[in-house]
């Protein structure tokens, strides 16, 4: 297929759907290739996102996506092209061993791509943690980790040209896997329901302002009470461990555009901001004048949020 | 048996500043060891403490990243020794540049099977290199590590981490490249021990042309603009009495044409 | 005269500054509140090895140079100036007595414990009639077969309420003046010591200040510390050398202060601007880092000299003498950056502000210092 573009699915985790980057691809006028790793119903969701054509890199061992790494990566690079990817560990892993097949520089959260002629293209991006955005001219094709290329919740529709019975491997000496020796002993399955965060139209958002895990109910009422989602600063996913790692904010983490983002008791550091960049409204809840959020924020209550969270979800009901 | 922990000499650009034509200046920002690889040479200690290895550090960069300090810093969080590659051409590098430098140390050191890299560096937050690393070396990646135990007689890896569909547990053959979850242990700053035993410690700094390297050449940046956000009103909500500002809160929502409440 | 830290100063400074972030800094506020020492730092600070920065290896210690103790005194101190006094005297006024005068028994019996955070240090040489003219205390130490029983009032004792091992300084004999002052080593629980309730003090809360009343407190004769007649001698020494440890805590203060109104000038938003483009605020904020950079090159010189082994007495005073009243330039023209808010607990300055005072007060106060300093210029 010339001059197509890849997209990666390994699963229905991460925080970049399938559709989302078939939407993204779809949206440069190229064919899509979908690269499905991992189990045999990925494979099934790839065409589902309405790709041209899908290749699937798996087993039934239950091997997880990262043992196929050079399988794919040796596809791809056999035919270079344009590579969209999630930002989920099993789609890192997997971009990057196809980086380094096709000798490909990497991209992470692209905002807007130009495909020139050949391989050539601009992709545009965060640099410098975030402080500047700059457009690079590639001559090759690049990996675009995590791109920003179609609103949230795009759907690509129909169109496309594989079905669920078409998925297959590369035919030639690509059909053979030859799987690192990774095996999964186990999963168990997180509590608590899966983050959706890039679909909501409000996210409550918790940060340090929280002095003890069970306070985050407070933000949780609030949450539920205007049928949002609930979401975290990344101190609260990673160092404290009180959210699930899908539900935090930021330039690495899930980069939302959600129509009101509430944030309470989040400082507002750069690293967060960027995730939340694209939202319409920002509401800021903090005791702390001198937050840098309280300077980003459309509607400001400096204040104290044990009693004001609790009032506002009592207003909404 | 070697195991290498790759960290970046790199400073936080919170620290910079950038001017309103885009140009990022680092002069005011200090380079140093991030909380991230800080925890990665900390997962990689106990590593080698178990399995009786040496543990190495190796990094790429432009001129700091060779200094005395930067080594003697790098050493004192607990490395045995260390291995910096150093050209002016790996003074910003990017993913793919910074992954094949860190590559070209690994085979340089002959006997390495696992390499810990942290969540990500800090100033470009990738989280790219440890995959890109894997691929270059022809090896496994496996990102976002939380606990890991080294079965050295059986050349088996054991990490747990923690994905979107829950706690994994895998087990792999070295040799692999892993990449530290943020949060996996608690990294402790150096203390005076170690910092004046980091001077003893043996370390390397070698050019691209000393281990047989051609970079991939930088692409050209047609433009860079200084990012800043939307203007937002930073409109003022009186806290005094919670329910009238929550009341007010909600009526300027709505003004905005962003009403909450109905939704559910 | 240093102009530039070593590799490993430098490390010394980034890493206690990220100890002190992580481990000191979040008890500043608590500790100073509920006026109460923060022990549970004491393993950690061991454990760093800041507790045996001013003791030889062969003692448990991990001294390099003084320079890189007085920069993790200025590290802690900027995160905690309670913290930072605690760590002073027993690091620069106790344990470097006895390494500079014990006996190798003595030393053996103290200094390893010392640096393992197993026994903090207090030194006892204030009384009530006898501050700044130390030489005029009044305790008695009176030899009895084989024994010293010592009799007095101490006061202001840093450390007093947890200390193990306490130096104190009575008199031995009635000769007048200071020539009749030694020094001893008592060990917390020694029947007779009665250590009294902390004062309540405007700053530095977070450290222990008691009196210790020493009602025929009998202590072996090997508790003698150096020669007898030579208490004040080794009180002076100690001091010297604590001098320079307390201008190191008065900087550590003070750049903590300024580093908070740094960062809130640029983000507070007044008259439609953040504050830190008012040229007042840029005046003051541009008066406050001379300042600090002036204290640091007179507390860096005074410790680099005692590296050498050079003459640093007067050094130390002079650091002394600028960095007390400095800290509270700085503390009070940090709070007026902040304004109204700064004058609540919402932020630290206000502790700092008041923490600062006592540095031109304690372990020799801003007029003492002036005669050390003029005494060496003229004859």
């Amino acid at each position: 297929m010339i001059g197509t573009v890849y997209v990666l699915v390994t699963g229905p985790g991460g925080t970049v759907s399938a559709s989302q980057l078939v939407a993204g691809a779809r949206s440069l006028g190229r064919p899509v290739t979908a690269v499905a790793v991992g189990a045999e119903d990925v494979a099934g969701d790839a065409a589902l996102a309405g790709a041209d054509r899908v290749w699937w890199f798996g087993d039934q061992s239950g091997r997880p996506p990262e043992a196929f790494a050079a399988d794919a990566a040796k596809a791809v690079a056999a035919e270079p092209g344009l590579v969209l990817t999630g930002r989920a560990p099993a789609d890192r892993a997997i971009a990057g061993a196809i980086a380094a097949a096709m000798t490909a520089p990497v991209v992470v959260c692209a905002t807007a791509v130009e495909v020139g002629a050949g391989s050539s293209g601009l992709v545009t991006g965060p640099a410098a943690g975030g402080l500047v955005e700059q457009t690079v001219e590639y001559a090759s094709p690049v990996v675009l980790v995590g791109p920003a290329l179609a609103p949230a919740g795009a759907a690509a529709g129909g169109g496309g040209a594989a079905s669920a019975t078409e998925a297959e491997m590369p035919p030639g000496p690509l059909s053979e896997a030859h799987p690192y020796p990774v095996e999964q002993a186990s999963l168990t399955p997180a509590g608590g329901q899966k983050a959706n965060l890039g679909e909501a139209a409000v996210v409550v958002s918790a940060g340090r302002g929280f002095k003890a895990q069970e306070d985050l109910a407070l933000a949780l009422a609030l949450a539920e009470a205007v049928g949002g989602e609930l979401a975290c600063s990344r101190p609260l996913a990673e160092g404290l461990g009180w959210m699930p790692k899908d539900r935090y904010v930021g330039i690495s983490g899930n980069q939302i555009a959600p129509e009101v983002y509430i944030a309470i008791g989040i400082s507002g550091q750069l690293q967060h901001l960027g995730g939340v960049r694209g939202a319409k409204t920002v509401v800021a809840v903090n005791s702390d004048a001198s937050a840098p959020i309280m300077t980003a924020a459309d509607l400001v209550l400096c204040g104290d949020l044990y009693n004001l969270i609790p009032a506002i979800t009592a207003a909404v009901k | 048996m070697k195991i290498a922990v790759a960290y970046k000499w790199a400073a936080d650009p919170s620290e910079a500043s950038v001017s309103p034509d885009g140009q990022v200046d680092f002069s005011r920002a200090k380079p140093k060891i991030s909380e991230y690889d800080a925890v990665a040479i900390a997962m990689g200690r106990a590593l080698a403490d178990a399995a009786g290895a040496e543990l190495v550090g190796i990094s790429a960069g432009g001129s700091a990243a060779a200094t005395p300090l930067a080594l003697k810093a790098a050493l004192s969080r607990g490395l045995d020794s260390a291995v910096v590659v150093q050209s002016p051409d790996l003074e910003s590098a990017g993913t793919f540049q910074t992954a094949q430098a860190l590559a070209a140390a690994v085979r340089h050191l002959g006997d390495v099977t696992l390499v810990v890299c942290g969540d990500s560096s800090i100033d470009a937050g990738a989280q790219m290199v440890p995959a890109v690393l894997g691929g270059l070396l022809g090896w496994p990646a496996l990102t976002d590590v939380g606990a890991a135990q080294l079965a050295a007689a059986d050349n088996r890896l054991t990490a747990e981490r923690s994905i979107a569909e829950g706690i994994q547990t895998l087990v792999a053959t070295l040799p692999i490249v892993i990449s530290a979850a943020a949060g996996a242990l608690a990294a402790p700053a150096p203390g005076m021990k170690d910092i004046l035993a980091a001077a003893k410690k043996p370390s390397q700094v070698l050019s691209p042309a000393d281990l047989s390297l051609e970079l991939a050449a930088a692409a050209p940046v047609t433009a860079q603009v200084k990012v800043s956000g939307p203007a937002r009103r930073c409109v003022q909500i009186d806290t005094t009495d919670p329910a009238t500002a929550a009341a007010e809160l909600l009526a300027a929502l709505a003004a905005a044409g962003t009403p909450i409440g109905g939704r559910s | 005269m240093p102009f530039h830290l070593t590799d490993e100063q430098e490390l010394v400074r980034t890493s206690v500054r990220e100890f002190a972030d992580a481990e000191i800094a979040p008890l500043a506020a608590t500790l100073d509140r509920e006026h109460r020492p923060p022990l549970e730092s004491i393993p950690k600070l061991a454990d760093m090895g800041i507790l045996g920065m001013t003791i030889p290896e062969q003692y448990g210690g991990s001294v390099s140079d003084y320079l890189s103790f007085i920069v993790a005194l200025e590290e802690i101190s900027r995160a905690c100036a309670s913290t930072g006094v605690m760590v002073e005297v027993h690091a620069s006024l106790v344990s470097t007595s006895i390494l500079h005068f014990g006996t190798e028994e003595q030393r053996q019996k103290y200094l390893p414990d010392m640096a393992a955070g197993k026994k903090i240090g207090a030194f006892c040489l204030t009384e009530p009639g006898a501050g700044s003219d130390a030489g005029a205390l009044a305790s008695t130490a009176t030899k009895e077969d084989g024994h010293y029983v010592i009799n007095g009032q101490k006061i202001f004792i840093t450390n007093g309420s947890f200390a193990e091992v306490f130096i104190v300084m009575a008199r031995t004999s009635d000769q007048p003046g200071t020539r009749g002052i030694s020094a001893f080593l008592v060990d917390r629980g020694t029947p007779g010591m009665q250590i009294g309730e902390p004062e309540v003090k405007m700053g530095i809360r977070g450290s222990s200040t008691t009196p210790i009343l020493f009602d025929q407190v009998r202590i072996p004769e090997s508790a003698l510390l150096g020669e007898e007649g030579h208490g004040f001698k080794i009180a002076m020494k100690g001091l010297d050398g604590g001098r320079t440890g307390i201008a190191a805590q008065a900087l550590g203060i003070a750049q903590g202060a300024f580093d908070q109104a740094r960062v809130y000038a640029m983000e507070r938003v007044q008259f439609g601007q953040p504050i830190a483009k008012l040229q007042a605020i840029q005046w003051m904020i541009a008066d406050m880092s001379v300042d600090l950079e002036a204290g640091r090159a007179l507390v860096y010189q005074a410790a680099d000299l005692e590296d050498r082994g050079q003459p640093f007495a007067d050094a130390a005073a002079k650091a002394k003498l600028f960095c007390g009243p400095m800290a509270t330039r700085v503390t009070h023209a940090a709070m007026q950056v902040f304004g109204g808010i700064g004058y609540t607990d919402a932020y630290p300055v206000e502790r700092m502000y008041r923490d600062a005072r006592i540095t031109e007060i304690y372990e020799g106060t801003n007029e003492i210092q002036r005669l050390v300093i003029a005494r060496s210029l003229l004859r």
